[in-house]
């Protein structure tokens, strides 16, 4: 099977050509101009091709929690976004601890067919933070990364373990960073607006004091680390720092992150859809998680796709699951804050979201859209905006602060492996 | 009632000058009613209130029921707690329980900060908080403004000082609120760790010492400690917060010779105040409670007689 992308605007992070795209089977086997005819040709003219874009941050709720998500809802929900590699985590019932969850979630993915699902294997049994999982055996099994994800081990020496034991797999520690027993039972930043509301805050250092605790390690073990959806300006300029100084550090953010802050918790009454952890910021973290994408300090930027049910988000803000939803906004959102408002320019997002992930966990033949490499491609209309509408949700869940959101860029189709896994125009109302 | 339009009393931040004033103007003629043979008045006839409470409390109950049986109302007590709306009940389907009585009035106390907006989209009555999480507890600040201005004749430019946990108290909240819409200099003292965070962004003045702080006060509002907030401990012992923050008859004679001293009650006597003093300060705290009927008679009858509509539904 050949497919033929006429005449589209092809976005790598480093250079932008004008050029059609043979794809034969799953390759991109040409780029240029392309007489040859093929089975199927699209028409790009005007639109923007980028290479498939890739989450090192989702929850997808399987097993255990399949009425929030399962693994189609989240592929088709990926797909919707331009996702076609998404990194789930392993927060599940029971957590992804050995080989045979993280086999079954592959073959799962595969046999879906619409995106690639790497599964993040736990760095402990059960995610209890008290003995390592066996790393040499999950990375057989096909695991890249390793997390315990929002239960961060409190144990440093058992981190310690892990990094120098991930170390000699090539595996890389993707680390939550919270001082848990800071955060505590808090809900928001702490700040004037949760003491004057009455609400248990969580003081911003109950992240930078986990990712100075992290990088301390990193330095003096010498071994790599990934920082998750970090979101506050101490944080970031802990990292700064320590990529300065050479210490092994990648770190992603959300785009709630430089969109929201903690007075929308305001306006909105306190509703749950506006819960998430680490919380939204002030004003001044906004401020340097856009400068940190600039400069770079934020090496990519990832969903965190967080789905919760009705159910959960009807809880009282206090009571509630903290978390977004994500795959099917962060595109849009990250151009239309990022790119639209000239923090960055569209190669710098693509870096963002597809090239720098690839790298990072060294994903071959991703991220970069080349002859020889995966078709994964996002077909994006610049030029279209768009509602987001909660009945255009394709996600099982429905909990996102960007309900009435306005957004810039609308993904035409999504290429998985040479395959069309999301065309706009039947898949979906918008 | 002319100049009133709210719907709903959530909380004091949202209410306007004006807006308390009408309800002091009504609390004073709930309070001649009070004193009558016969003590009661059609206000409210025909018309439900239920008092939906998911945190005991017995005095704040009370005073709700009473208010709106001086009223005519029909009251339905509905008690629940919050632990089994943990197990899965639904705030949501409690409140759409109810709704199918065809209420007027909810009167809810419950433990959750901030929820009562939320909660409101699924009801047409009009909610009433009867103290909600650490959040606002109005009508305990509104009883306390009504009870200053009764003895002082005036709110304006008042200092007032409120002494112990900050952190955890809906009434403080809702007294700032209220006495900063008069202008009031407003103190707040205990300790440390039981003031929040970046408070005096509020307008607030932050002191650790009592001693210090009694001296220039019009107003003391002394709250009371919450023993069962100890799980994480903010404190190392009674013995040290009495030594530091209790009212005692040895500080209390450094006050201004009209200062007003109250407390939202029940008192912990020999923790926040000293039972030596108990005579002397009863009567006042008492005073409270009587002001407290008036205050929710005047509320409930502003809620009552707003008229449940689709259209108010957000």
């Amino acid at each position: 099977m050949k497919i033929l992308i006429r005449e589209g605007r092809i976005v790598n992070f480093d250079a932008i050509q004008n050029a059609d795209i043979l794809i034969h089977n799953s390759r991109i086997i040409k780029i240029g101009r392309i007489e040859e005819k093929a089975d199927k040709e699209i028409n790009a003219r005007g639109k923007v091709i980028l290479p498939g874009l890739i989450d090192m941050h989702t929850h997808l709720r399987t097993p255990g929690w399949e009425d929030r998500e399962d693994l189609t809802t989240g592929s088709l929900a990926a797909a919707k976004g331009g996702f076609t590699t998404i990194f789930c985590m392993p927060n599940t019932s029971p957590a992804l601890d050995n080989e045979g969850y993280l086999k079954w979630i592959i073959k799962e993915a595969e046999r879906i067919g619409i995106v690639d699902i790497y599964p993040v294997g736990a760095i402990t049994k059960s995610r209890e933070g008290k003995e390592l999982t066996e790393f040499g055996i999950l990375k057989k099994a096909g695991c890249l990364c390793l997390s315990d994800d929002g239960d961060p081990l409190e144990d440093v020496s058992l981190l310690r373990k892990a990094l120098e034991y991930a170390g000699m797999f090539n595996l890389l520690i993707i680390s939550h960073c919270e001082e848990k027993k800071l955060s505590y039972t808090g809900s928001m930043t702490e700040s004037v607006i949760s003491s004057k509301y009455g609400m248990e805050g969580i003081p911003s250092i109950s992240e930078s004091i986990g990712v100075f605790r992290d990088l301390e390690l990193a330095r003096y073990l010498k071994v790599k680390i990934h920082l998750a959806h970090i979101s506050t300006k101490r944080s970031l300029e802990i990292i700064k720092k320590a990529k300065e100084e050479g210490v092994r550090v990648t770190c992603e953010t959300a785009p709630h992150y430089f969109i929201l802050k903690v007075e929308d918790l305001e306006k909105n009454n306190f509703h749950a859809n506006f819960k998430v952890n680490p919380p939204l910021g002030e004003e001044e973290d906004i401020e340097a998680v856009k400068e940190a994408i600039k400069e770079g300090v934020i090496d990519c930027i990832a969903t965190d796709h967080a789905p919760h049910s009705i159910a959960e988000k009807e809880l009282p803000f206090t009571k509630a699951p903290f978390g977004f939803i994500g795959l099917e906004f962060a595109f849009a959102l990250s151009y239309t804050y990022l790119v639209k408002r000239k923090i960055i320019d569209l190669k710098g997002l693509v870096e963002k979201m597809s090239y720098r992930p690839a790298n990072i966990l060294g994903l071959k033949d991703k991220g970069y859209i080349k002859e020889g490499a995966f078709a994964d491609l996002a077909i994006v209309d610049l030029n279209q905006t768009w509602e987001v509408n909660k009945k255009d949700i394709v996600s099982k869940s429905k909990n996102t602060p960007f309900i009435g959101y306005i957004l810039h860029g609308l993904i035409e189709y999504t290429f998985h492996k040479g395959k069309i896994v999301y065309n706009r125009a039947v898949s979906s109302r918008l | 009632m002319d100049g009133w339009q709210k719907k709903h009393l959530l909380g004091i931040k949202d209410l306007s000058r004006q807006e308390i004033e009408i309800i002091f103007e009504l609390a004073a003629s709930f309070k001649e009613l009070s004193q009558r043979e016969v003590k009661k008045a059609p206000a409210l006839r025909g018309k439900t209130m239920i008092n939906l409470f998911f945190e005991s409390s017995t005095r704040t109950r009370t005073s709700f029921e009473l208010a709106a049986k001086r009223l005519s109302a029909d009251v339905l007590n509905f008690s629940s707690s919050s632990s089994s709306l943990s197990k899965g009940e639904s705030l949501e389907d409690t409140i759409k329980n109810l709704e199918a009585y065809h209420p007027d009035i909810l009167v809810i106390r419950i433990g959750y900060s901030e929820c009562l907006h939320n909660l409101s989209r699924y009801t047409l009555a009009s909610i009433v908080n009867a103290g909600d999480g650490n959040s606002e507890h109005p009508t305990q600040a509104l009883l306390d403004m009504f009870t200053v201005k009764e003895i002082k004749g005036k709110l304006d430019g008042l200092s007032v000082l409120i002494v112990g946990d900050i952190t955890h108290s809906r009434v403080a909240r809702s007294n700032i609120f209220g006495f900063q819409k008069f202008s009031a200099h407003i103190k707040v003292c205990g300790p440390s760790t039981l003031i929040p965070y970046e408070f005096d962004k509020l307008g607030v003045e932050i002191s650790y010492d009592f001693d210090e702080a009694i001296r220039d006060a019009d107003v003391i509002i002394m709250l009371r400690i919450q023993k069962e907030r100890q799980e994480i401990s903010f404190f190392p012992s009674i013995r040290e917060y009495v030594e530091k923050f209790a009212l005692t008859a040895e500080r209390i004679k450094k006050i201004k010779k009209d200062c007003i001293i109250m407390h939202p009650g029940p008192v912990n006597w020999d923790v926040e105040i000293s039972s030596q003093l108990k005579e002397e300060l009863h009567p006042l705290i008492l005073k409270q409670v009587e002001n407290g009927l008036a205050i929710r008679m005047a509320v409930l009858y502003l809620a009552g007689t707003k008229k449940r509509k689709y259209e108010d539904i957000n």
